[in-house]
């Protein structure tokens, strides 16, 4: 019974994914149908003239997740080593505890302290105009997923047998040996799912990153011009799916927004959870 | 008068090499040790020789390998007084580290890395070292650790699909392979049959011919076979030492009496 029931929730998730990207390819068809991949290439999004490029949010995207990614990896790694290998008991709870309320905060919460804090930070520390732009995002996201990597290396950090450590130890290796030959490369799985689960957050997570990213559809100038206000794909859904109507050009390609992230994300996540398989398979 | 210079010369001669025995490399004295409020090693002291066998006995869970771990510095919060060869060993000079090199420690439980039998027995060296370590040399160490026929056709297999006692073994062929001046070994022949653990006191009984060797074993047969000093511990204390022969004929304590007849020791 118990068995049945498992193996039906495992089908159904599966079914779910499907179901959704089905729905998803299903509404944004009339989009693919019209202007077909030539507007990946084309910078212009202008919902009125029925100019519909993707470019500029998918440009904004990757850059967004590259800089909280950039970010968030050494820092999180330096977190985890810090936290296992050099603090003790209590306080390495106490620094998990803290990680773990971090990635607890609703997004839109982010979202606002960014408004608050970061956009004028930014604004009077690089003399811009508006504080308003992808390096704000970048940061804001850097927050968001940093709880992410730090959790699964300090895990996978943690797994690793004293006797491994001793071993390394009583060759004598010093500490930045044992951390680099020993440690970190041991680790590394955990800390890869780690990666890939946090870049599958940055480039999903909508509402922080809406307040800040100033929702200007263009192609930065030059690409990578980081302090002119810029657009994101989940900003851009975010923002105009309530004012476009269903069935319409807008909406379908706001589906293919839409798409383009699940099939990203959901191959991140399967590239995370391939590699943890092998490397559990290969462990035993 | 010629005669007497000579016999005078030899004299001194003996009596240096008399004095080169009484120099310890290793010198004790009064280690205590507590780890989580519970006290675990009680005043232990004592000396090895420049070279030769010791043997460190006694009942499970009498401290042998905290003992060990503290000689290496894995623990450190212990109180009193190490000196190995004539350095005190918490101004090693270099640190830690390369007291660790100098005085090779094979833990009871083998651990290797994920990585080669042939990156195992270098993974102690530096990266240098690493790269240009010769065939010759690893051949050597695994032929010390009697592990070579074993493993000569497969130096690229991962290391950690040999058995429990190739693996034992190859831990002794990585410690080896940093040329220490010092071995402590935890129960080096735990897991092996008679052929290897023969192979493995073979070599230890060549090495410790060179250098002081501290071997943890509960087979009171090869304590007997390697001879050399015995170290015998109980709940902590340092109960006897001395030389094999004597304490295996002639055990001075009762406890030891107990533990060599009956392998039970009640001391505390
Ligand atoms: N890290 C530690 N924290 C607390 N107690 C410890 C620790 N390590 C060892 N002990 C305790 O110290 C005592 C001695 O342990 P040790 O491993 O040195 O015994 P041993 O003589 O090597 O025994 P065996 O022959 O079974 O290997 C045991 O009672 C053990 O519980
Ligand atoms: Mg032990």
């Amino acid at each position: 019974m118990l068995n049945l029931w498992m193996r039906a929730s495992a089908w159904i998730c599966l079914a779910v994914v499907i179901l959704l990207l089905g729905f998803l390819v299903q509404q944004s068809w009339p989009y693919w149908q019209q202007y077909g991949f030539s507007t990946l290439f084309s910078g212009d999004w202008y919902p009125y003239e029925k100019l519909f490029g993707l470019t500029a949010a998918i440009i904004g995207s990757f850059w967004a997740a590259l800089i909280a990614l950039s970010i968030a990896i050494p820092t999180g790694l330096a977190a985890a080593v810090m936290s296992t290998e050099i603090l003790s008991g209590s306080w390495r709870s106490l620094s998990r505890t803290g990680m773990e309320l971090l990635a607890g905060i609703p997004s839109v919460v982010y979202g606002l302290l960014g408004l608050w804090v970061l956009l004028p930070l930014l604004q009077s520390s690089l003399g811009l105009l508006t504080g308003h732009n992808l390096l704000a995002a970048g940061l804001l996201l850097s927050v968001m997923v940093l709880p992410t990597i730090m959790v699964m290396a300090q895990d996978a950090l943690s797994e690793i047998s004293s006797e491994q450590r001793d071993a390394a130890a009583s060759l004598g290796m010093g500490w930045s040996e044992r951390l680099w030959r020993v440690l970190l490369p041991q680790a590394w799985p955990g800390i890869r799912s780690g990666i890939l689960l946090a870049l599958g957050r940055a480039l999903g997570e909508t509402m922080a990153v809406m307040l800040v990213v100033g929702s200007m559809d263009r192609i930065p100038e030059p690409f990578y011009n980081l302090l002119a206000p810029a657009q994101t794909l989940t900003s851009r859904i975010g923002r105009e799916i309530g004012e476009s109507a269903f069935g319409s050009m807008h909406f379908a390609a706001l589906m293919a927004c839409g798409l383009l992230l699940a099939t990203v994300t959901i191959t991140i996540s399967l590239l995370a959870h391939l590699r943890a398989d092998n490397t559990s398979v290969a462990r035993t | 008068m010629n005669i007497q210079k000579k016999i005078d010369v030899g004299l001194t001669i003996q009596q240096s090499a008399i004095k080169a025995d009484q120099a310890h490399s290793l010198k004790l004295s009064g280690l205590s040790l507590e780890l989580g409020g519970t006290p675990i090693l009680r005043d232990i002291s004592f000396a090895l020789p420049v070279h030769g066998m010791n043997i460190l006995i006694g009942p499970s869970g009498a401290g042998k390998s905290t003992l060990l771990r503290c000689l290496n510095l894995l623990h450190q919060s212990w109180q009193g007084d190490l000196h190995i060869m004539d350095k005190d060993v918490r101004t090693w000079p270099d640190g830690a580290d390369a007291l660790r090199r100098a005085v090779g420690l094979i833990a009871q439980k083998p651990s290797l890395f994920p990585c080669s039998i042939a990156q195992n027995v270098v993974f102690g060296l530096g990266r240098k070292a690493r790269k240009q370590v010769s065939d010759e040399h690893i051949e050597q160490v695994l032929r010390q650790a009697a592990l070579w026929g074993e493993v000569k056709d497969r130096l690229h297999d991962k290391a950690l699909t040999l058995s429990v006692g190739q693996q034992q073994r190859l831990c002794i062929a990585r410690a080896l392979a940093l040329a220490p001046k010092m071995l402590l070994l935890d129960e080096p022949t735990a897991s092996l049959d008679p052929r290897s653990k023969q192979c493995i006191e073979a070599s230890l009984l060549e090495l410790a011919a060179t250098m002081p060797v501290l071997c943890v074993t509960h087979d009171i047969e090869q304590a007997k076979r390697l001879g050399g000093q015995i170290i015998f511990m109980c709940d902590g204390h340092l109960i006897e030492s001395g030389d094999s022969v004597d304490f295996f004929a002639r055990p001075e304590r009762i406890e030891s009496r107990e533990f060599l007849r009956w392998s039970v020791c009640d001391c505390s």
